[in-house]
């Protein structure tokens, strides 16, 4: 189990629930961030701080089709080679070790910008 | 110097949220004495620190419950049998004395126990570090307020947006001489009615801004300024005599990432006793890990069990691992 951040995110990324996750599980990628699901421990501290509601748990997201390829899209953000990428990021244990990676997944990258 | 205090018990459990209350209770059930350690200046964990008013659905008998709630009935529960609480204090090493462990506390006092629970959740909460100055701490930068008169008549920086950021502009407009409060974004995740105070107030809100370089006499301890950048890239530089990082907490491991302990990822691998790979040293809840483990805190109480009943039967061979139903006392 683990959340997930929805398409409301992208082109806002406001970083209130990075500021808040216990466990620095959110990635912040260039458009959106991603939450890492094995490393989420599910507390839920960031779905109540979202400005736009991005957030949701991984089980109210299988039910919506859109959210479902977000929940697919975050796990791909971490098990596949990002663009431009060797390696997938895998779990690198905190975001405050990575870094802002700076690099969206395609179905993130491919969206128009505003 | 005082010797370090000691303390003896039959059961040290270390961590004061959910399980290790229920193991607290448990050890009392089981005829053994309990001491419960925590970081956290409270007992509850998570629940009280993440969630405390967020109803709890999930535990059995119990079809809805308020975080803060469910820790005082855990508390309750426990109670007959008088665990001792340490709280606000790390355990930080583990040895052995005649084959029995001893667990110093960052306090220096010494727990000597007949075995150890680890009930340590997702960890140690960790400040989030400000990204710069960390060479200040200690000095110019500090992750609390300890005493807010240690910074009368001061310049000083409050970074974030929390409810600590704004208690403690809150706290310290009336007597530093400067408060200037720094947050990331544009909006405050704090109390409102906090935030209507700070508003109010002297203090210099600076939103969507982050601090970038903290400058002075190191040497001599002496912050001096503090340099801002905003998002659209213009810097100021503000007087500072003290940064006060208010950015939240990380949950990690901590030191008992160095007691020998055979881990799994950021937990602690246990066999179906819950024993960990050391003699006398068990674990339960959030913080273990094996195939199949589900975290959740109805796991966690059935670990509490199945390892203070394997306590119990190994501190005197003599008891049964069944502990017999809480009903036939009553």
């Amino acid at each position: 189990m683990s959340y997930v951040i929805g398409a409301e995110c992208i082109d806002v990324l406001d970083r209130a629930c990075v500021d808040v996750c216990p466990v620095d599980c959110i990635y912040v990628g260039d458009r959106k961030s991603y939450i890492n699901p094995t490393e989420c421990i599910d507390c839920g501290a960031c779905e109540v701080e979202c400005p736009t509601t991005a957030i949701v748990p991984e089980r109210a997201a299988r039910k919506q089709d859109a959210l479902n390829s977000h929940l697919t899209d975050s796990r791909a953000f971490f098990e596949l080679p990002l663009p431009g990428r060797s390696e997938p990021l895998g779990n690198p244990g905190g975001a405050r070790h990575a870094g802002e990676i700076g690099v969206d997944t395609p179905l993130v990258a491919a969206r128009p910008r505003p | 110097m005082a010797p370090s205090p000691t303390v003896s018990t039959d059961v040290l459990i270390v961590g004061a949220g959910p399980t290790g209350l229920y193991g607290a209770y448990y050890a009392g059930f089981r005829g053994l004495s309990a001491t419960v350690v925590d970081v956290l200046p409270q007992a509850g964990g998570q629940v009280l620190a993440l969630y405390p008013e967020k109803e709890i659905r999930d535990v059995a008998a119990i079809p809805a419950i308020r975080g803060r709630d469910f820790v005082a009935a855990l508390v309750a529960q426990a109670a007959p049998f008088h665990p001792a609480y340490l709280l606000g204090r790390q355990a930080v090493t583990l040895g052995y004395q005649d084959g029995e462990p001893v667990v110093t506390l960052d306090d220096g006092t010494r727990v000597h126990a007949r075995a150890v629970v680890l009930t340590a959740g997702i960890g140690v909460p960790t400040p989030r570090p400000l990204g710069c100055g960390e060479e200040w701490l200690g000095t110019g930068l500090s992750y609390f307020v300890l005493d807010p008169r240690a910074h009368a008549g001061q310049d000083v920086v409050i970074v974030g947006g929390g409810d600590s950021a704004l208690d403690w502009a809150d706290a310290l407009e009336p007597i530093a001489r400067s408060v200037n409060l720094v947050h990331r974004r544009g909006a405050f995740r704090g109390h409102a009615a906090t935030l209507e105070r700070v508003r109010a107030g002297r203090t210099r809100i600076h939103t969507d801004t982050q601090v970038v370089t903290l400058a002075g006499d190191l040497a001599a301890g002496r912050l001096a300024a503090v340099t801002l950048r905003s998002k659209s890239g213009a810097e100021s530089v503000v007087a500072a005599d003290h940064v006060i990082a208010a950015l939240g907490f990380i949950s990690e491991l901590g030191p008992l990432r160095d007691w020998g302990l055979r881990l799994r990822a950021r937990s602690v691998a246990v066999d179906r006793s819950m024993r960990t790979n050391l003699p006398r040293v068990y674990a339960a809840g959030d913080l273990t890990d094996y195939d199949g483990k589900v975290r959740l805190m109805s796991v966690g109480f059935g670990e509490a069990a199945i390892a203070l009943n394997h306590v119990a039967v190994d501190l005197d061979p003599d008891l049964a691992l069944f502990p017999g139903h809480s009903t036939d006392g009553a």
